[in-house]
């Protein structure tokens, strides 16, 4: 009887710190998004809107290709905020169509990517997903930087997938450290 | 001696005391508008299979089983599947934008080809949502055939 009340009260005490974990993992997930609110309410030119996406997913990449799971997930947690904080007032009714479908789709992959530390593969399984919607986003809205349009041929089973890049210089962030510099240059968007 | 007495029985008493809160049960009986099989045909089979191994997290109706009328393990119960059904409920697939479709269609088939769901902690009493691989091929390949079928729609 007795280790049968030890095991009863040890059992609530394991189930009560597994439901305090969960939720402490999702306060974690929504930074204050404060900040970058003001980047994007100052400057209104054009391409303006999608800078604080951009320079967080930049930074997702860079991690990324850096084999660096937490970084990725530290980006991918900034990238939340910006969809949170993106000023949708400048957007067409028809824009904002479409950016409604990307966000959407787009805030629960940064959520994803900020929520798997340790499991880079899954990561990079929404950043290949992230990706074409930050593509259509920059079709879509434009952008202040110029930025290339990079293929990488071999990722998930020679099926491909793209990425956006700062840089001209190919730096994979789909296979990391052991193919830095496989893929190669596909469109320039400016 | 005794003191261990006194806490045990107050622990008992907190748990016959947590078996009257019990949180709501995951059930509907309301028509389902934006149910997946009104977006894409979905063949008896495939459906006979997300109904035993997705069906309990990633739709409106949850099959209960005993010990879910004990506490805590309800509590247990219960917050998987508000987060599965947060990830993706079939049942609401129709709400989702459309390009938000395809990824969750594309995550059914990925977490499938890894292992991930359905969940170990699932199959564990559920055994028979253990999927044979014929099974799993069965699903992926209705996943190929109902991204095609939306991404025509849509564009």
């Amino acid at each position: 009887m007795k280790t049968l009340i030890y095991s009863l009260a040890f059992s609530l005490l394991f189930l009560a710190a597994c439901s305090n974990g969960n939720k402490e993992t999702q306060t974690t997930a929504t930074p204050d998004s404060t900040a970058t609110k003001d980047v994007v309410a100052e400057t209104s030119e054009k391409g303006a809107s999608t800078a604080a996406l951009l320079s967080s997913y930049i930074k997702l990449k860079n991690a990324l290709t850096a084999d660096n799971d937490k970084d990725a997930a530290a980006a991918g947690n900034e990238m939340v905020a910006g969809f949170a904080s993106f000023d949708k007032k400048s957007l067409t009714p028809e824009q904002d169509k479409a950016y409604t479908d990307i966000y959407d789709d787009g805030k629960e992959h940064a959520e994803h990517i900020g929520a798997n530390v340790g499991n880079i593969a899954h990561q990079r399984e929404h950043f290949d997903m992230l990706s074409k919607d930050m593509y259509d986003l920059v079709k879509l809205l434009g952008t202040n930087q110029s930025l290339y349009v990079d293929h990488c041929p071999m990722y998930n089973k020679n099926k491909g997938a793209i990425w956006l890049s700062e840089v001209k210089d190919i730096k994979n962030p789909y296979l990391g450290k052991a193919m830095p510099t496989c893929g190669t240059v596909q469109e320039e968007l400016k | 001696m005794k003191g261990i007495k006194k806490v045990l029985l107050g622990l008992l008493v907190i748990l016959v005391i947590i078996q009257f809160i019990q949180p709501a049960r995951n059930k509907s009986g309301q028509a389902m508008p934006n149910d997946i099989s009104k977006m894409v045909a979905m063949p008896a089979k495939v459906q006979g299979i997300l109904k035993k191994a997705c069906y309990d997290c990633h739709s409106n109706n949850t099959q209960y089983p005993w010990y879910a009328n004990v506490q805590p393990l309800n509590w247990f119960l219960d917050d998987h599947v508000q987060s599965g059904k947060a990830e993706l409920n079939f049942n609401e697939f129709g709400a989702y934008t459309p390009r938000r479709q395809q990824s969750k269609l594309r995550s059914i088939e990925n977490s499938l080809k890894d292992g991930t769901m359905p969940l170990s902690s699932y199959t564990l009493i559920h055994r028979n949502a253990i999927l044979s691989e014929a099974e799993k091929m069965q699903i992926i390949s209705w996943v190929q055939i109902s991204r095609d079928s939306l991404s025509k729609k849509n564009f």
